[in-house]
């Protein structure tokens, strides 16, 4: 009994349940989470039940609890439906964990792993390796993916100087030029290549969800199991890292040690979601934000909530996707800004509207 | 009793065997595929599906068409090149999202994809069979792919049907051709936003050739030839060549009239004043293809670039 938490209230006042060891969550965070993850949970029922194959809600039922469905039902839910609903999840989920670690590290809400560069680094390198090696394994693309991303995070800490008082702007405004920069070589890459290499390019480029086989996703959990550490780890350094540089030095972090650890942090999330189902541009910035305007954030919870938030909006844009399959085709980039951005601009404006009426 | 039972699994074991046969595919996989495929879906209908179509195997389904049948691709091949009412392969989902659940619904027997496929290959080969065609010059060029096509699927006599015939054409024609030139030179533009020259694949081409002209040389710009379609050529450049006969094609986008129109409007915007400058525009050496009907590495597409030809022939001889 002793590990239950108590209810008490935080020194803003607000309701928290408090443990033992000091850690203190508010009721309010713990709600918003519960109420994404049953938003979770409905939007993954429809996903599981669209498609060609006829699946009602009691044969899921039962083949979530072991029933024996006929071999059409079985290859469309175990080999499509389910990797694929749980590879958007954890795509989701890491892109918008590395957003919301970018936007605490520059201290910028405009940050995230397509501004600093970090993705357009693993794309780039991707795109190589599909101009230049045509049939690489998928070993392969990760690798590259990987060490992309790797090599625009040590450049980028590099160029600024790594030292502890690097501003995040300066930060950021390297990671846009080193984003730049890459943007025009995938430019040239997609102009200059032959028309159906240009074109297989261009498809990657719009993101798919067609490689979420289970030996994918098996290969991208370590990641997300990866993430729930870092959550533990680097959430309490983010909220210090949040009141700038000096404050969080005079709080006891070492930024010359921890700056690159977070920054390797986000690489991998997000490298690992690129070489899974392509660039997902916005989701990193769009997620924290929504995730924000839902109950006030920060350190863990924040990670947490946005990443729930982003595996919700990656799940919505695959269920669009798969609705609309008709005779014009709907990447999932786009079924993302279709559904994303219009609740970020209500969210923006629903904010902008509180604070005039508190003024 | 033993021995019955023994002749009998003999007799199923030998059907079996003979209901299948073992192939090496061009990216040099072995690929146990039907004796007699009957359901089989092309991964890329104008350079895979259209040869079969031609051949008379139908392919039950095709990657570039929505699930509803309609051709994604801007131009329906099925439609353009054959004049017989055929049925067209249902789709199997959209571009950049195939359907597995309905590409498996279909039940193919054997699913033909290109090397552009091959990263496709751990959700394709769970489904059917998966026999990969080299796609690309230069390892393909004309009717290659066709005849390969005609030997893997066993419709060899077909295709010397239809190739006789098409050579018959093609002798005669010749006859009525360049009479003064020797080794008459041609260039073939496919016209996007910008003028490409086009590669050695189509039944265009084929047939250009085999009348008995030349590819014109394009200096450095020959250099890059790993394309299905073509190349890029400046409109700098484009303005002093000189061949015996230039071709003509504009995109399967174009929404013009007719497709000679359509070529004249897309010159007029990349280089303005052609008509004014380029030789074979001025000495009525231009004939104008429809790309929709002879872009594909098919004999159908060669004999649509005959009746071009034929048609650009007679309309010289009244003008003269």
């Amino acid at each position: 009994m002793r590990y239950l938490p108590t209810p008490g209230r935080s020194l803003d006042g607000r309701k928290v349940l408090r443990f033992e060891n000091g850690t203190e969550i508010r009721t309010q965070n713990l709600s918003t989470a519960l109420l994404l993850t049953l938003c979770i949970c409905l939007l993954a029922a429809v996903s599981v039940h669209l498609g060609q194959t006829r699946i009602s809600i009691q044969e899921l039922l039962e083949a979530l609890s072991g029933s024996v469905l006929d071999e059409e039902q079985d290859y469309a839910l175990w080999t499509i439906r389910i990797p694929r609903l749980l590879m958007a999840f954890m795509v989701g989920w890491s892109i918008a964990i590395a957003g919301a670690v970018m936007q605490s590290l520059a201290r910028n809400p405009l940050a995230d792993p397509g501004l600093f560069g970090l993705n357009q680094g693993a794309t780039t390198m991707i795109l190589l390796l599909i101009v230049l090696v045509p049939a690489a394994s998928k070993l392969m693309i990760m690798s590259s993916a990987l060490i992309g991303g790797l090599l625009v995070a040590t450049l980028l800490i590099w160029l600024v100087g790594g030292g502890a008082r690097t501003h995040g702007l300066a930060i950021l405004l390297m990671g846009i030029a080193l984003e730049t920069v890459l943007s025009s070589i995938t430019s040239l890459l997609i102009l200059y290549t032959p028309q159906e290499v240009s074109y297989a390019l261009a498809d990657w480029l719009a993101g798919s969800l067609f490689n979420a086989t289970a030996e994918n996703v098996l290969t991208f959990l370590p990641f997300f199991v990866f993430s729930f550490a870092g959550i533990l780890l680097i959430g309490p350094c983010l909220s210090r890292y949040e009141l700038g540089n000096d404050a969080a030095m005079a709080l006891g972090l070492s930024i010359r040690l921890t700056r690159p650890l977070i920054l390797g942090f986000a690489v991998l999330l997000s490298t690992a979601a690129v070489t899974s189902v392509g660039p997902l541009t916005f989701l990193g910035i769009l997620a924290p934000h929504i995730a924000a305007f839902l109950t006030p954030l920060k350190g863990r919870a924040r990670l947490f909530i946005s990443g729930l938030v982003g595996g919700l909006l990656v799940i919505s844009a695959d269920v669009l996707t798969r609705s609309l399959e008709s005779d014009i085709p709907v990447p999932i980039g786009l079924s993302l800004t279709l559904i994303g951005v219009p609740l970020f601009i209500l969210a923006l404006r629903l904010q902008a509207i509180n604070r005039q009426t508190q003024h | 009793m033993k021995v019955l039972v023994f002749l009998a699994g003999l007799l199923a074991s030998t059907m079996a065997w003979a209901n299948e046969r073992t192939v090496t595919d061009d990216a040099g996989r072995s690929v146990t595929i039907p004796a007699d495929p009957q359901r089989i879906v092309v991964m890329h209908e104008p350079v895979l599906g259209i040869p079969l179509i031609e051949l008379g195997i139908v392919p039950v389904g095709s990657y570039g068409r929505a699930p509803s049948g309609k051709s994604l691709i801007g131009v329906d091949f099925i439609e353009t090149i054959f004049d017989a009412d055929i049925r067209k392969p249902e789709g199997i989902g959209t571009v950049g999202q195939i359907s597995l659940e309905k590409l498996r619904s279909l039940k193919p027997d054997l699913i033909l994809a290109s090397e552009l496929d091959l990263n496709k290959l751990d959700q394709l080969e769970p489904i059917a069979p998966v026999y990969i065609k080299h796609v690309r010059t230069p390892q393909t060029s004309g009717f290659n792919i066709q005849k390969q096509l005609a030997k893997l699927f066993r419709k060899e006599k077909e295709f010397e049907t239809l190739q006789a015939n098409y050579r018959e054409r093609v002798r005669k024609l010749a006859q009525t051709l360049h009479k003064a030139e020797v080794n008459p030179s041609y260039l073939a533009v496919f016209l996007t936003d910008q003028i490409n020259a086009i590669e050695q694949i189509s039944g265009a081409i084929q047939a250009i050739e085999d009348l008995g002209y030349q590819r014109l040389s394009l200096g450095e710009q020959d250099i890059q030839r790993d394309s299905i379609l073509f190349v890029p050529i400046s409109s700098e450049v484009f303005g002093t060549l000189d061949p015996d006969l230039l071709v003509v094609m504009n995109s399967f986008q174009n929404r013009a009239a007719d497709h000679k129109t359509g070529a004249k409007e897309a010159l007029d915007q990349i280089t303005p004043g052609w008509n004014y400058f380029l030789k074979p525009a001025k000495e009525n050496r231009i004939v104008y293809l429809d790309s929709s009907k002879v872009t594909t590495p098919t004999i159908a597409s060669a004999n649509h670039t005959l009746d071009s030809i034929e048609a650009w022939l007679q309309t010289s001889s009244t003008n003269q």
